[in-house]
């Protein structure tokens, strides 16, 4: 059966963005991403146009990190203190990157700059946590040894001034650690135009030595708030929200996004790490592909990547 | 006398009928060209998949057809792709189009090149070729790069399967001494509300003897009509309902799974 889309201006089988919502809502519930770095791009394929699909996919994530973020903080698997530092720092990154693309489209290199990023910290990302995993596992090492380790890293933020304790993680940290790493993802997330839950996930695990089940939920919560910022902005000033395909979207994500937490609850840290690694990795394998083989068609409408 | 006189006038009476009645046998040669579409308006609902449109009318038979169906001309900015370092392809740059109609098919009963003037497919703006020369792009620097990109822009509203042409396609019947001609076609879903026209050439001895028009309207209705308005005029409003419904969703799914038990 197929829906007009009267924003997108086509056409669509439902069966497909509710199928990619479930898809996409699953690995958003098991990990902690949006997954806006792997929808957005499905939705061009599909014949959205790039400007709708990126708004639209924002305005799902909303629905389907609710989901998650209800399903994780029924189990108490959500920080909210660490969360909110983290999303100070994340809107004062959006702003600040937003103006470095502006800089950057303006020297005229901001495309070759968006994809060198992408590839680069997805490609660092993945390789860094899929070993890193694998030796983990292979070692019997538990999540709590390699967050016990101690290094240079961790005893420099530890002697950073306003030290608070965040009880639900068993961390502490200076404030200004979350708020820097949050101000640091925004501002690639802003560069990117994607969410940054695939580069928070695992900054939160390496540097801020938080327990993996409270990592995705509380990602998820960041999320949520970044993403309602987003479909705001893009409604209000670009009108590129589609209403109708967010509703298609968002019945496959929600469920998708419960079902993930479930799972995901039955899954070891190391196995969740070593997981959404894989899906980096496949990701940028398929970006490296975009990059070096020739398109099928030289020009595109404009908006997205 | 007054016989010749009468006899002068009937005879003048007859050539007065006589050319009365040239024109009745002149329509039956050259038939009126006019243009049909079994649908002038076009209406998007919510299960709106594209059409199906039939396009016909009268022609005389010793003429050839082109059918052009097209929107209204306007302004396109696309993204060019390009190589970086000598093998990243990414954006380089931009192409700015004037006077390019975001929906263009031509329809005609033999190749175009054979049947008309590279003047007359110029001057009506018949085919791809006529089209390249009536389109202005920019920043272009010499004629080799115009056809480049404009072969480009061609494959990309092909593969949007907005532009695109065909001969030998059109039938014919004859029904009362009159020809009929017809061809179907498929209207595309990603073709969008407006105004479109379909014009009909007749040509004969590589000149166009005769043109016909027909005017298409396609427009949103209903709830399409009133989301797609909204989103436009009252963004603020259309965002705000947007996350309280994504919202909504989100713990109402939530809420049922728990209550199911999914989520222990």
């Amino acid at each position: 059966m197929y829906l007009y889309l009267p924003v997108a201006l086509t056409s669509i089988n439902i069966l497909i963005p509710i199928g990619l919502g479930l898809a996409v809502g699953l690995l958003s519930g098991l990990f902690g991403v949006g997954g806006g770095f792997l929808m957005t791009p499905l939705l061009i394929m599909c014949g959205i146009p790039s400007t709708v699909a990126a708004a639209t996919d924002s305005n799902q994530i909303v629905a389907a990190s609710t989901s998650g973020t209800y399903a994780h903080w029924k189990v108490g698997n959500v920080d909210f203190k660490m969360g909110l530092y983290l999303l100070a720092g994340g809107f004062l990154g959006g702003l600040l990157g937003v103006q470095g693309i502006k800089i950057l489209r303006a020297m005229g290199n901001a495309d070759f700059v968006i994809k060198i990023t992408y590839v680069l910290m997805l490609g660092i990302v993945g390789v860094y946590m899929f070993f890193e995993s694998l030796s983990s596992m292979r070692g019997k090492k538990s999540k709590s040894d390699a967050a016990d380790k101690e290094s240079t890293v961790g005893a420099f933020l530890k002697s950073l001034p306003l030290q608070t304790h965040f009880e639900k993680s068993g961390v502490t940290h200076s404030v200004l650690v979350p708020v820097t790493l949050g101000c640091l993802v925004g501002i690639l997330a802003a560069i990117m135009g994607v969410g940054g839950g695939f580069l928070m996930v695992p900054i939160m695990f390496y540097l801020l030595r938080m327990p993996m089940h409270v990592i995705v939920g509380t990602s998820l919560f960041q999320i949520l708030f970044t993403c309602i910022e987003v479909t705001f902005l893009q409604a209000y000033t670009n009108h590129t929200v589609d209403f109708t395909l967010a509703v298609l979207l968002l019945l496959g994500s929600t469920v998708g996004a419960q079902v993930g937490a479930v799972f995901g609850r039955k899954l070891k840290g190391e196995q969740l790490k070593i997981l959404l690694a894989a899906i980096v990795l496949l990701v940028t394998v398929k970006i490296i592909f975009d990059l070096t083989l020739p398109p099928s068609l030289l020009l595109s409408e404009p908006g997205g990547h | 006398m007054r016989y010749s006189m009468s006899a002068n006038r009937i005879i003048t009476i007859f050539k007065l009928m006589a050319l009365c009645l040239v024109p009745l046998f002149i329509d039956n040669a050259y038939a009126e060209l006019t243009a049909n579409a079994n649908h002038d308006q076009i209406k998007i609902d919510f299960f709106y998949h594209g059409s199906t449109i039939a396009l016909g009318g009268v022609s005389d038979p010793k003429t050839d057809l082109i059918i052009k169906v097209s929107s209204q001309e306007g302004h396109q900015v696309m993204r060019e792709k390009g190589k970086v370092g000598g093998f990243l392809w990414m954006n380089v740059g931009e192409l700015k189009l004037e006077h390019v109609p975001a929906m263009y098919f031509i329809h005609s009963t033999k190749k175009i090149e054979d049947i008309i003037t590279p003047e007359d497919m110029n001057k009506y703006v018949l085919g791809y070729s006529a089209l390249e020369r009536h389109v202005e792009m920019n920043p272009i620097s010499n004629g080799e790069e115009k056809t480049k990109w404009f072969g480009e822009f061609v494959k990309f509203k092909e593969a949007s399967k907005l532009y695109d042409t065909s001969s030998g396609n059109i039938e014919f019947t004859n029904k009362d001494g009159k020809q009929n001609y017809y061809i179907l076609r498929q209207w595309p879903f990603q073709a969008p509300p407006g105004n479109y026209t379909v014009t009909v050439y007749a040509v004969k001895d590589k000149k166009i003897t005769e043109i016909a028009t027909k005017n298409i309207l396609v427009e949103q209705v209903g709830l399409v009509k009133s989301l797609a308005t909204m989103a436009r005029s009252n963004g603020a409003l259309y965002g705000i309902i947007s996350i309280l419904a994504a919202l909504a969703a989100g713990f109402g799914v939530g809420i049922i799974f728990r209550k199911s038990g999914g989520a222990h």
